[in-house]
């Protein structure tokens, strides 16, 4: 199946279909969202307003772990078969991850001002979060840090290994060391322990938010794309003037 | 290329043999470290004031956070000068499994950096003050936790073989790494502050300096096969 979708052209045939509909439904799913979890929402009872930030707060927190994962997973990918188009991807999902982590962390510093009354406290999800955040950096840096860009790739395909096998350990340990942030209030073995006027607000953020990042990377890999066959074409006429 | 002697301890031993040998020519590097944790240690009571109390309080961080710092320099020499001389080429032709060289090169770099730096602590504990019934504790932690951290640093070397500006990169990519041997190396020590159990933290400690031994070498004798074939 993998084949089939690693062709670049058949995957630019199938994306150039798919992509209005990505769009289409995330800016749905994103604009309900929105407008139930700002207007059609109950207040917390402690938290009040404030707690509007979560449904962006916590889609942005579930998808910067969730492309750190399929960022790994690509990265196996172009380790194990060598196939350029999962280093593409890979390179296309970083930035968004890196982009998302920094949201998060955002949100969360205007969340925690009038929450706990800092902008920023050493908790153990703000901590763990910031240290994805340094990941998704250092693989950024390291790819390009080689005179070619292949050497880069490789290199941080295996940081990106290195960091997901590390992360439930820092995780943890940051965990064991101190916690003042909710738990997890939507995975959990008995049933979410949120409200269902918050949930369904939330469940629409995080899918549209999903939904538009795909999108996101589909143009980031088809404009590498683009690029490579520029690079290809110019090195060609180049060696034509050469010989 | 079978020889008689490539059962997998005598190279191992073989190749520790050679890194004493080396390292012993150059004591230099060694005293250069001691000297820049030493440094390290001194700018603390210079930020944080003169305070003895104050300083008591938070040695026990600063040493490992100095030594933390201190060694990230020398981190990618593990690698580095027998990688440009070609010498790790050489060894990934022969039959010699790479990973157990490896292995020996970090452990070798343990023994040789990290533990003479490591019993140099007592000098830093008296600088900043600390109760001298914390150092069996603090020497206990650090020389398992600078196991771990010597494996580590492995990784992060094999990382930036052949990279541009290697060395400026190398700190962003090891540090978030170590962060779970800097919270339990220091949770030792503090535990024993409130009067509890330390072995808590050092079991933790020991079972994340194993969980390294077991993946490092693989990970960077993969890193380093990758920067051969380039």
């Amino acid at each position: 199946m993998f084949d089939w979708l690693a062709n670049p052209n058949r995957f630019k045939r199938i994306t150039n279909k798919l992509e209005p509909f990505l769009i289409v439904i995330s800016v749905i799913l994103i604009t309900l969202g929105l407008y139930f979890g700002l207007f059609d929402s109950p207040k917390d009872y402690q938290q009040g307003d404030a707690v509007r930030i979560m449904y962006v707060h916590v889609p942005s927190a579930w998808l910067a772990s969730l492309l750190f994962l399929s960022l790994a997973i690509s990265c196996v990918f172009y380790l194990a078969w060598k196939h350029p188009l999962a280093d593409i991807i890979s390179s296309s999902i970083a930035p968004i991850g890196a982009m998302f982590s920094l949201l998060t962390l955002i949100t969360g510093s205007l969340w925690g001002k009038p929450m706990w009354g800092t902008w920023w406290v050493w908790d153990a999800r703000l901590t763990s979060m910031l240290v994805l955040f340094f990941f998704y950096l250092g693989y950024i840096l390291l790819s390009n840090a080689f005179e070619r860009k292949i050497d880069g790739s490789k290199s941080a395909s295996v940081l990106a290994i290195i960091g997901v096998i590390n992360l439930p350990i820092i995780k943890f340990s940051v965990d064991w060391w101190h916690t003042l942030h909710q738990p997890s209030s939507i995975l959990r073995f008995d049933g979410p322990s949120i409200d269902n006027q918050m949930l369904l607000p939330l469940i629409l953020m995080i899918t549209g938010f999903s939904i538009f990042s795909l999108y996101i990377i589909t143009i980031n890999v088809k404009t590498k794309l683009i690029e490579k066959k520029c690079e290809a074409l110019l090195l060609k006429s180049n060696l034509r003037e050469f010989v | 290329m079978k020889t008689s002697h490539s059962s997998w301890t005598y190279i191992f031993i073989a190749h520790m043999k050679r890194d004493f040998l080396t390292n012993s020519r150059s004591l230099i590097d060694l005293i250069s470290i001691i000297g820049f944790m030493l440094l390290i240690i001194l700018l603390f009571p210079l930020g944080i004031g003169p305070d003895k109390e104050k300083l008591g309080i938070v040695s026990n961080a600063i040493i490992w956070i100095g030594l933390i710092i201190a060694i990230l320099p020398s981190l990618e020499k593990i690698l580095q000068k027998d990688y440009e001389s070609g010498w790790l080429d050489q060894i990934a032709t022969t039959d010699v499994p790479l990973e157990i060289v490896l292995l020996s090169k970090s452990i070798s770099y343990w023994l040789i950096v990290l533990i003479p730096t490591i019993l140099s602590s007592p000098l830093f504990a008296i600088l900043l003050s600390m109760e001298l019934k914390y150092l069996p504790w603090l020497i206990l932690s650090m020389s398992i936790g600078g196991l771990g951290i010597s494996l580590i640093g492995l990784n992060g070397s094999a990382l930036i073989l052949g990279a541009k500006r290697g060395n400026i990169l190398l700190p962003i990519l090891i540090i978030p790494l170590m962060i779970p041997i800097l919270i339990f190396g220091v949770g030792i020590n503090e535990a024993v502050k409130i009067g509890e159990s330390p072995f808590g933290n050092l079991f933790l400690l020991m079972a994340l300096t194993l969980i390294y031994l077991v993946i490092s070498p693989f990970i960077s004798a993969l890193l380093v096969r990758i920067a051969i074939g380039r």
